[in-house]
């Protein structure tokens, strides 16, 4: 399944309340999110908490769409990646080396 | 009479079955509860899947009735056989709807009010089914659909090593493959222990039998019967070593049983082998022959065709032609033509084949059986010589037309061809033009464009000198729908005229066919008529139960109003994809489906486009102009949005679309293409992707297309002219009228094309009003440019409170809840948004749901409250 990353902005700055009320919230996302396929991996999110940066594992662009707007959330672009791993290389060669 | 002779090898043949019997008895258990079964015996030939199903047979003997049916290994097997099988056997009205020819449906029907008649639980044995012709077949795939309301156990068998990958079967097989209801038993050859304990007896050499049958139960009870020490290198000669135990008597009359194939009658033993009769006797205690309820037939076929085999060519065509003469004669008194024709040409009967061959194609063709049909002909054919050109003419065209109603109109072409020259020959114009007429449609079937204009020109050439008629006004038809494929649009329309002069007001078929290809036409050059002669068609065409003219009806509505943007035709796109839904015309309604995706693209309703799609690119879709149509929507939709993997979608659909040269293929393709190009900015990728296209929607004056091509060339900086005749909104915006061309685009209800021309505006208003509507549709792409514009002008960004829907509500949404809080019932949003109700309800569940509301009052109070409403 295709990864991405999601570029959300908040004006008001993002603000996730504490404690189980939190929790809460972060689970409903979850459970919302698996009606499209759509697994929520972890985000990133700014120090004024008015960007954050969101990487998921969608089968396509418009069930992240179609599960942002159910949790009512912003998406400003979405992009697709792959993991890049700083020692990836270097294991690789050691691995050859042997 | 004769007592049925107890095989000695009887028991031994169920070794290493028991699963299987308990599978079938399982099954058998079901069925006594009500729920039908259909299960499918497969295995190599001597496996023993008739025994397997024998065994059980007479287990369940008192507990249930028993119909038994076999299919023939004749070449051109009896149409229906073994349910003219089970006909004979029961009382009912089977029988007689086979032997008077009638339909499959009408047989079918038959058949189910028989196994419903009787109060045990009923079980339909139908053997060899790998030998079944066509009709027989589609009432197994039809029995197989319904297997567990009919409440009967179905057992049928078929060998799998006589079934290459394009055998019908194969294809019945995979349609009930995921059927409840239907199982399949495949039988293994026994292990080497099974055939230890078989051979322990007899002290052979177990290893060495097992290795040279490869634990086939047929071969080693062959073989074991021989009662040779050496065991035979192959089944062929297990077999003769076994007969070469009869007397010379014996082997006469098994000589006379091994011609017939299947089963041989008690009378027709008699007929052809009176002298030898009192062997029969000997042949049935040996175990070669097997006594049957009608007659005697081998153990199995593998026994028969090798003894038929080994007979002295001389007297086997002596023996085929008394199969021929005494079958002349039946007992029964009616006359089995697929029978006497398979002897006729074995016994090298020329006339008898001339005659009794197309009366075998014609009682085939009459049940549906056209593949058997298709091949009585081709028999005929091969002893065709003598005849006269006229029928052997008549013989060609019949052929060529089954082999097309058998799906394998490939095959015919030949013939058809040949039926050409022969008319040609004889100065048969009217013959000579309508087969020509036929090609030319076979070959465009066939996707070969040329060749098929090729020959309607002919046709039309041969016809037109001998005045009106059918087959003249069939040729006009059939160049008017070629020229509209091609859309060109002027031949078409002319071509038209012609054939609805000709036509038969009563000839309803070919009415709605030209009414449909010249509506579209008309439609095609904005003439409004073509509206009431295309709605005239799906009229007369739903009132005559042709549904796929009703589907291709709304067919070419839909491909209209999504190319020439005529969005008020929304409501009868969605009675048609009703229409084709329930009556099961799914590719129409994929088609639609798609048709409806690119409307959602150009209203601007990008959500319910992509929700549309994803039905559409599930995997079962193949059909590629369906393919290219969802993935170009869908890639548009990505592009605008700026979200990824649009190029792998456009890549695709670039290479379905290629070597297909008209433009509903290649028009989807290139204004996506163009599009993309045009926001990267890269002037060469859209001249790469449009410059041919353009030409030839220039050429066919397919205005939509040209105007579309030409407005993203131009964005995408390349510099030309504007092509004249191209369609207004486009025209108005090439020439700079930015305001004008907003103006028509907001009046068409193209949201986004308007924004863009706002865009196109000097002053800043504009350009954040262009700004906000980019924003409300998600199109990030436009948008990010305009932003960049208003910032050089240092205007601060776009209004952060119109950047998303509020709530996270969808802009169908909020239209939902605008009306529901303007007091309107579900009924009357779906009246007014041109939805069904239950979408509507789908809206409104998910709106109560995102607001937190409980009730469309508290809704309605929220909408008020996020400034959505007025408060009233």
């Amino acid at each position: 399944m295709p990864r991405y990353v999601v570029e959300r902005s908040f004006p008001g700055g993002l603000a996730i309340p504490g404690g189980a009320e939190g929790a809460r919230a972060c689970l409903t996302v979850v459970k919302r999110n698996t009606d499209e396929g759509v697994t929520w991996v972890h985000s990133y999110v700014s120090d004024d908490g008015q960007k954050t940066f969101c990487i998921y594992d969608a089968p396509s662009p418009e069930a992240i769409r179609k599960t942002a707007s159910r949790n009512e959330l912003p998406v400003d672009r979405i992009t697709q990646v792959r993991v890049l791993d700083p020692y990836f290389y270097a294991q690789e060669i050691a691995v050859r080396a042997r | 009479m004769v007592v049925p002779a107890v095989s000695a090898s009887a028991a031994a043949e169920l070794l290493e079955r028991e699963e299987e019997l308990v599978a079938l008895e399982d099954a058998f258990a079901a069925t006594r509860r009500g729920e039908g079964r259909l299960v499918f015996v497969s295995g190599d030939a001597g496996i023993g899947k008739s025994a397997l199903v024998r065994a059980f047979c007479s287990r369940q003997e008192d507990a249930a009735r028993i119909l038994v049916g076999s299919c023939d290994s004749l070449r051109t097997p009896r149409p229906l056989g073994p349910f003219a099988d089970i006909g004979a056997r029961v009382d009912g009205s089977l029988g007689a709807a086979i032997a008077a020819g009638m339909a499959t449906p009408k047989v079918f029907d038959a058949l189910v009010q028989e196994l419903r008649s009787a109060e045990k639980p009923t079980v339909v044995v139908l053997e060899d089914v790998h030998l079944a012709d066509e009709a027989t077949l589609d009432i197994v795939g039809l029995l197989g659909r319904r297997a567990v309301q009919l409440g009967v156990l179905v057992v049928t068998t078929y060998r799998t090593d006589e079934l290459p990958r394009a055998h019908p079967l194969r294809i019945v097989l995979g349609d009930l493959a995921t059927i409840a209801g239907v199982l399949r038993i495949h039988l293994d050859p026994l292990s080497p222990a099974a055939v230890a304990t078989l051979a322990a007896p007899q002290g052979l050499d177990a290893e060495d039998l097992h290795a040279k049958t490869a634990g086939n139960p047929f071969f080693v009870t062959e073989v074991l019967a021989s009662g040779n020490v050496d065991v035979p290198a192959t089944v062929r000669d297990a077999v003769l070593a076994r007969t070469a135990r009869l007397d010379d008597t014996a082997r006469g009359l098994l000589d006379a049983v091994a011609v017939v194939p299947q089963l041989t009658e008690l009378w027709l033993v008699e007929a052809i082998a009176g002298d030898v009769l009192g062997a029969l006797d000997e042949c049935l205690d040996s175990g070669v022959l097997r006594a049957e309820e009608r007659g005697v037939a081998f153990r199995h076929e593998l026994a028969r065709l090798t003894v038929e085999e080994s007979i002295d060519p001389h007297r086997r065509v002596l023996l085929h032609r008394a199969v021929l003469a005494a079958l002349r004669r039946p007992a029964s008194g009616r006359l089995d033509l697929a029978r006497l024709a398979h002897h006729a040409e074995a016994a090298g009967d020329t006339a008898a084949v001339l005659e009794l061959a197309p009366r075998a194609g014609e009682q085939a063709a009459a049940v549906g059986a056209h593949r058997e049909a298709a091949a009585q002909y081709a028999r005929a054919l091969r002893y065709a010589d003598g005849l006269s050109m006229v029928e052997r003419a008549g013989l060609l065209e019949r052929r060529a037309f089954e082999c097309y109603l058998a799906g394998q109109g490939r095959e015919g072409l030949p013939d058809l061809e040949e039926a050409i020259a022969c008319y040609r020959a004889m100065g048969d114009r009217q013959k000579e033009g309508a087969c020509l007429c036929l090609l030319a449609s076979r070959r465009w079937c066939e996707s070969e464009m040329t060749a098929a204009a090729a020959a309607i020109d002919e046709a039309i050439a041969v016809l037109e000198p001998l005045g009106g008629s059918p087959e003249l006004a069939r040729a006009y038809s059939a160049a008017s729908s070629f020229a509209m494929n091609e859309e060109k649009v002027e031949a078409a329309l002319a071509w038209g005229e012609r054939a609805l002069e000709l036509i038969d007001e009563a000839d309803t078929e070919a009415l709605v066919y030209q009414l449909n290809t010249s509506g579209s036409a008309e439609l095609l050059q904005a003439r409004p008529e073509g509206r009431d002669r295309v709605e005239r068609s799906i009229e007369l065409a739903e009132a005559a139960g042709l549904e796929v003219d009703v589907g291709r009806g709304f067919l070419q509505l839909a491909w209209i109003a999504a190319r020439t943007r005529d969005f008020e035709w929304a409501r009868r796109l969605a009675e048609g994809i009703e229409y084709c839904t329930q009556h099961g015309l799914e590719l129409w309604r994929l088609y639609l489906l798609a048709y409806r995706a690119r409307m959602e693209l150009d209203r601007g309703r990008w959500e319910d486009a992509a929700d549309s799609l994803s039905v559409i690119l599930g995997p079962s879709t193949e059909q590629p102009l369906v393919r290219i149509l969802a993935l170009t929507v869908l890639a548009t939709v990505r592009t605008r949005r700026g979200d990824p993997e649009s190029a792998p979608l456009l890549e695709e659909a670039l290479s379905l679309a290629a070597g297909v040269d008209d433009l509903q293929h290649r028009a989807p393709v290139a204004i996506a293409r163009t599009e993309a190009a045009a926001y990267a900015g890269r002037s060469d990728l859209a001249a790469a992707a449009s410059d041919d296209v353009l030409a030839l929607a220039l050429e066919r004056g397919a205005v939509w297309v040209s105007g579309e091509l030409a407005f993203w060339r131009w964005r995408a900086g390349i510099v030309e002219a504007c092509p004249a005749g191209i369609a207004e909104p486009f025209a108005v915006h090439l020439s700079g009228d930015w305001r004008a061309a907003a103006a028509r685009w907001q009046e068409l209800g193209c949201p986004y094309e308007a924004a863009l021309a706002y865009a196109d505006a000097d002053d800043p208003d504009r350009l954040q009003d262009a700004l906000d509507q980019l924003g409300q549709l998600g199109a990030a792409t436009a948008a990010a440019t305009v932003t960049r514009r208003l910032r050089d002008r240092g205007v601060r960004g776009p209004r952060p409170s119109t950047r998303r829907n509020p709530a996270g509500l969808t802009s169908r949404q909020v239209e939902v809840l605008q009306l529901v809080a303007d007091g309107l019932r579900n009924a009357e949003i779906a009246e007014r948004l041109v939805l069904s109700q239950r979408t509507v309800e789908h809206h409104v569940a998910a709106i109560l749901d995102k607001l937190g509301a409980r009730t469309r009052a508290e809704a309605s109070a929220e909408a008020v409250r996020l400034g959505l409403s007025d408060p009233s």
